[in-house]
């Protein structure tokens, strides 16, 4: 009898110390953002404020562009869209005249350009319209420009089928799909610490318990090659445009094809990784100049190699590729000429070419 | 001959006809010879015709035409050896002359020939046989069956899908269908009579799926399932057609498969697969192990074996069964992408740049995105 009382009495103060501990960690896992900022202050504060962290917007909420913006309209043949905003609320609606299908605003894709994505009788739709802030209006969503809608329903969106609802979120959002469904009871608006480094809630509520081992693999000691893989889970990995046959200009949006497709990219080389110019913690850094020292790792002289390796300690310990060639022309900018920046027919925006190479006028896009 | 083939091959040489070869100049001392053939040949006298061309032919071997027509007429007439033999003269006069590669092998295929027959009619389409929306559904419906006989089940399948949407235009492509999607190495003709019935039904389901027709292709699995539970592939089959547009569905079906045929290469090849494109490496491998040591000589076997490897660190021995898939597969687009990986994690910078560019020329060359191995 006294051994099962010291049993039971153990099972007890485990389940309390249990208890404690988990609704501790509960707190901080409805903002594990929050919560892994506890040790990762800086990363896990910048992070969210990133386009990357604001992938998704929920609404109703506080969207500017649209609050901005209250009424927009837009035509494309015998439809005509609308998207109206009143408080928080917006609406998207699109008329042929004789009929109109509404429907609410609750998900917003993309910070800055914004897609709506709409769940209605049972289906997903993309909107056949997004919001684009260069013109402060309406235009095709990118991608849709070849669809001709014969009824009031195909023009209202695209119906996305199979997994494309779920790899929408997926990609957006956090923890959006569990088990291989859509679930979005679960799901976070955009792109969270989560996203990236999985097995992070794990490792936060190990951490409360003096636990570290379970902390999630660093993902800036992925070969370059994983690590545009990686980043192309989203981003659109080279062989997934290999394999969609996404040709033309707007593959330029597809940064690890563009990139790979490069002459000088080596996946063995960590000075061509994605991560060797981009800090997804941080905001992008727009400055051409800003860049310099990434091309200079490899293209540059002795002196400039010394110099780009204090400012990259990613790079510290490489050396000049052998036929890596300096530029006869610049060793500013570099940037502004090898990776011109593209404008997708009706995109309203610009992309870098992440394609390094000689631009050569009159060349045709090599997609 | 069969239905369908006798009266596609009747169009194809009606057509063929009507088209001709190009006019050459002919010899002196051979007009009068060409013209009574020309005549009898115009006037459905195919007898004499073959009679005309076959002497105008010895009397003068490099006239083109001249074997054109005889093996044209001559397959008209079910002679299929002698209507090969024409058309290889042809062919060695006219080396790029797609129709007549095509023809002698619809030949190769009624004399048994099929190893030959698959060469000549896929020679025969990439030379631009398939010119009229007819003779392309002739030609693309005897190469699947030959795909399907020589063990090429998941291209034949892709041919098939050609015809998605269509009618069917008899109970025997069905047969067809299902024999690709049962993994049966027969032609129609071939398949014993108390089996028709199975591979018929399997072959409509798939047609419906191909098509389209989920729903419909759904109810009718179900009832194959029901009336042929132990049936070897029909789960397979199901999974596969499925696999592209919901994996999870796919890998479902594959597993029940294993429960019928637990020593299936290509279903532990997919199941393979099936954890490779969900990220789950270390899954896969054991799956791809068994369907390589199944089947040593099933390139989707060596191909899911190479990447598991190289996905689960071992670069070394991924590269060495990707290349063995590519020995047996020199055109794979997913063994080549598997390959630029590997090469480029182990910084073989211009290997992987090679393979790259084949990658991309492969694509480029490709009708529609790829979605299996």
């Amino acid at each position: 009898m006294r051994g099962l009382n010291s049993f039971l009495s153990g099972v007890i103060l485990i389940l309390i110390a249990m208890t404690c501990i988990s609704s501790q960690a509960q707190t901080r896992l409805d903002n594990p953002g929050s919560a892994c900022a506890g040790c990762h202050r800086a990363k896990a504060t910048s992070q969210p404020q990133t386009p990357m962290g604001r992938a998704l917007l929920l609404l109703p909420g506080p969207d500017s562009s649209l609050k901005a913006n209250p009424k927009l309209t837009f035509h494309k043949g015998d439809y005509t869209y609308t998207v109206e905003t009143q408080g928080d609320n917006s609406t998207y609606s699109v008329t042929d005249g004789k009929g109109k299908i509404s429907s609410p605003i609750h998900w917003s894709f993309g910070y800055g350009a914004q897609t709506w994505v709409f769940e209605r009788e049972g289906k997903w739709y993309e909107g056949l319209v997004s919001y684009y802030p260069n013109i402060q209006g309406l235009d095709i969503t990118i991608g849709d420009a070849a669809l001709t809608p014969h009824t009031l329903e195909e023009a209202f969106g695209r119906e996305l089928l199979h997994s494309e609802p779920k790899d929408c979120f997926g990609c957006h959002a956090t923890n959006a799909a569990q088990n291989g469904n859509l679930n979005l009871d679960s799901m976070q608006p955009g792109v969270r610490c989560e996203h990236c480094h999985v097995g992070a809630n794990t490792h936060l509520l190990d951490s409360l318990q003096g636990q570290f081992d379970s902390a999630p693999p660093k993902l800036g000691k992925m070969t370059t090659e994983d690590i545009s893989s990686f980043c192309g889970q989203c981003h659109r990995s080279w062989e997934a445009v290999v394999r969609g046959h996404t040709r033309g200009v707007i593959n330029v949006r597809f940064q690890p094809y563009r990139l790979a497709n490069s002459k000088c990219f080596d996946g063995a080389d960590p000075r061509i990784s994605c991560l060797a110019c981009h800090d997804p913690h941080q905001d992008l850094v727009r400055e051409d100049s800003s860049y310099d020292g990434k091309c200079l790792a490899c293209h540059g002289s002795s002196a400039q190699l010394a110099s780009a390796q204090l400012a990259s300690p990613q790079t510290a310990s490489a050396s000049p590729r052998p036929g890596a060639k300096s530029c006869p022309v610049s060793k500013t900018d570099c940037v502004s000429c090898h990776m011109p920046k593209m404008t997708l027919p009706g995109g309203h925006m610009k992309f870098t070419d992440h394609e390094i190479r000689v631009v050569k006028a009159g060349d045709p896009y090599p997609d | 001959m069969t239905g369908f083939a006798w009266n596609a091959a009747k169009w194809l040489v009606v057509f063929l006809l009507s088209v001709g070869a190009a006019a050459q100049a002919n010899p002196v001392g051979f007009d009068d010879l060409v013209l009574k053939a020309d005549a009898a040949r115009e006037q459905n006298d195919p007898a004499q015709a073959i009679e005309l061309y076959r002497q105008a032919v010895a009397l003068k071997p490099e006239w083109p035409d001249g074997w054109w027509f005889l093996g044209l007429l001559q397959y008209g007439t079910d002679s299929y050896p002698e209507a090969r033999d024409a058309l290889t003269h042809y062919i060695a006069l006219t080396p790029n002359a797609g129709p007549a590669f095509a023809l002698r092998g619809l030949c190769e295929f009624e004399t048994g020939d099929y190893a030959p027959s698959l060469n000549d009619i896929e020679r025969g389409l990439s030379l631009g046989a398939a010119n009229q929306p007819r003779n392309e559904k002739i030609l693309r419906y005897h190469e699947a069956l030959l795909l399907t006989r020589s063990g090429y089940f998941e291209i034949a399948l892709q041919k098939f899908a050609f015809f998605a949407g269509g009618k069917v235009p008899n109970p025997e492509f069905l047969v067809g269908i299902g024999l690709a999607g049962l993994r049966t190495p027969l032609l129609p003709k071939e398949l014993r009579a108390d089996k028709q019935d199975l591979y018929m039904a399997v072959g409509s389901a798939a047609f419906h799926f191909l098509s389209g027709d989920e729903k419909t292709a759904q109810q009718e699995f179900q009832d194959v399932l029901q009336r042929y539970p132990t049936a070897a592939n029909v789960h397979y089959l199901y999974g596969y057609l499925q696999f592209p547009r919901d994996a999870d569905a796919g890998i479902a079906e594959f597993k029940r498969e294993l429960d019928i045929t637990p020593a299936s290469a290509p279903v532990h090849a997919m199941l393979a697969w099936g954890a490779l494109i969900q990220n789950k490496s270390a899954e896969a491998l054991p799956y791809a192990e068994r369907a390589v040591a199944e089947d040593p000589a099933l390139p989707t076997g060596q191909l899911v074996l190479g990447r598991a490897l190289l996905e689960t660190g071992d670069v070394t021995g991924g590269i060495e069964h990707l290349q063995k898939e590519l020995q047996l597969e020199p055109n794979n687009l997913e063994a080549h992408l598997a390959l630029v990986k590997a090469y480029s994690k182990s910084g073989r910078k211009e290997d992987a740049r090679r393979e790259r560019l084949l990658c991309l020329e492969i694509a480029r060359g490709e009708d529609a995105p790829v979605a299996r191995p």
